[in-house]
């Protein structure tokens, strides 16, 4: 049983959206649709001369305080023993409560269309074959044959660091440790398992 | 910070905050006034029986949105979430209704034989409980109606629905379209005594309509001294011009005016009854307006 956790380096991020492809590729997220599991958020800010570009990629937080969680009347959201949330797609009914509950924007729907489209392109090795909420699992899949997220190994920069946040001697305990590591909307007391070391 | 715009919940599920509302103020509304007052058992049924009907079109909206209807069974699984408790209140509210409106069908002659086929010995149950249904329906009706504002009040990075303010408005303006519709349907009545009903009703509604003004007042203070969502919120709503003039001025205003009007100067007769029609239907517009523009309204406010 770990803790699963993310700490993203934003001193690193170049915005190649390496994550976002690679993510797609192995969730057969609905791109057609424009709807991603993980995004790279590019700001710009300030007031010129004095401007400066952010890029902050983000995806699900899987909080420990979980307020999609609480929304799903179903139960189709659920934590599983290594604290990723998860989405049974057979119990979501797709109403719509954990997009409106999740102060992230990590949750879309996949509606009927997008499951068709799926069907047309991936034939009998689509993932997604009835519609419901979705969101990012941590590569649930890839972790149970010991792998990283598709997003992390991808990244070329090192920016995404995963990990068991209870394992002290892990790269994203440390991190997460150091005090340079924050976390999104900490007043919402949600918890997130991502963190963040600002640009 | 990015404030963004809820894009998932439309007007369907506005219609079932609206019909929610609606439905669970009506019978709630209707059951009292029976306890209290006594009234035409023939209008009560018509009452009973559309506050249903409100109900049932407004579980078939939320249902259409839905992604998987067929399997909303399974909301009825984890008691964190307030769409469970949702389901549990309109069962609740069916139930109340189906018991408290049975014996009150016998009014209605072409109804008689359908009703002498339930068994004499359960038919009496009911009538003997038809006042404590009426109770039990009361309450179920009230859980209703607040339900739909405790709904959308579970959204943590939406600040104009997060609030306590909500519910309570929400139940406030249902209670109010549900004596606005019961002053409709009194407009209807034949019976003589209805007149004492009607000005109970008027004066219920604009009693309703005052306290829609204050708690709006201290809802949209809150939001503009804030610096989150919820003053985009505020502000988007502030420059809707069929939020103000559809459910502010129509909604509440008019029909306030036309009330108070009532209250003190009118003598209740054929003649009021059209200024009556006018204010109750524009309460009910204005209701529908008040959920369509609240959804519209709420606005993420994401950190980055």
């Amino acid at each position: 049983m770990a803790r699963y956790g993310m700490v993203i380096d934003m001193r690193t991020c170049v915005g190649c959206q390496a994550c976002m492809v690679a993510c797609t590729a192995e969730n057969q997220t609905p791109f057609w649709s424009g709807k991603f599991r993980t995004h790279v958020e590019d700001k710009e800010q300030g007031i010129f001369p004095d401007v400066r570009r952010t890029l902050l990629p983000r995806l699900c937080m899987h909080c420990e305080n979980t307020p999609c969680l609480s929304a799903c009347p179903t139960g189709a959201t659920y934590m599983n023993n290594d604290g990723v949330v998860l989405v049974n797609f057979d119990r979501c009914i797709g109403c719509y409560a954990c997009c409106i509950a999740c102060p992230y924007d990590a949750r879309f729907p996949y509606e009927n269309e997008d499951v068709n489209k799926g069907h047309e392109l991936y034939g009998k090795t689509v993932t997604h074959d009835m519609p419901h909420v979705d969101k990012c699992t941590f590569c649930a899949h890839r972790l149970a044959e010991n792998r990283e997220p598709a997003c992390v190994s991808t990244c070329p920069t090192h920016t995404r660091i995963f990990g068991d946040l209870d394992d002290s001697s892990s790269e994203v305990h440390k991190l997460a440790a150091s005090g340079k590591a924050q976390v999104l909307n900490p007043g919402l007391g949600t918890s997130p398992k991502v963190f963040y070391i600002p640009s | 910070m990015t404030f963004v715009h809820q894009e998932v919940w439309h007007w369907q599920i506005a219609t079932y905050l609206f019909l929610g509302g609606l439905g669970g103020a009506t019978f709630a509304i209707s059951a009292i006034i029976h306890l209290f007052e006594g009234c035409d058992r023939k209008m009560l049924s018509v009452a009973i029986m559309s506050s249903i009907a409100f109900l049932v079109i407004g579980t078939v909206f939320l249902l259409a949105d839905m992604l998987q209807p067929l399997k909303a069974i399974y909301a009825l699984t984890n008691p964190r979430s307030w769409i469970f408790w949702g389901v549990v209140f309109i069962n609740f509210y069916f139930l109340s209704a189906i018991v408290y409106v049975i014996p009150l069908l016998e009014t209605w002659p072409k109804l008689l034989p359908l009703i002498k086929r339930i068994p004499a010995p359960l038919l009496g149950l009911l009538e003997r409980y038809n006042k404590l249904a009426a109770l039990t329906g009361s309450a179920a009706g009230f859980l209703v109606a607040i339900y739909t504002g405790l709904l959308i009040s579970a959204a943590p990075a939406i600040s104009f629905w997060n609030t306590p303010a909500l519910p309570l408005l929400f139940v406030i303006s249902g209670f109010s379209t549900g004596a606005a519709y019961l002053l409709l349907l009194s407009t209807f009545s034949k019976n003589e005594g209805k007149w004492k009903i009607t000005a109970k009703l008027e004066e219920l509604d604009a009693i309703l309509i005052v306290t829609e003004l204050i708690i709006l007042g201290a809802y949209f203070n809150f939001a503009f001294f804030l610096p989150t969502g919820a003053r985009e919120s505020a502000n988007f709503l502030f420059h809707s011009p069929v939020f103000i003039i559809g459910f502010f001025i129509s909604g509440l205003i008019v029909p306030l005016a036309i009330e108070t009007y009532g209250i003190f100067f009118a003598d209740h007769s054929k003649k009021s009854e059209s200024l009556l029609l006018v204010a109750s239907a524009l309460v009910l517009i204005g209701g529908y307006l008040l959920r369509f523009y609240v959804l519209k309204a709420g606005v993420f406010q994401y950190p980055w």
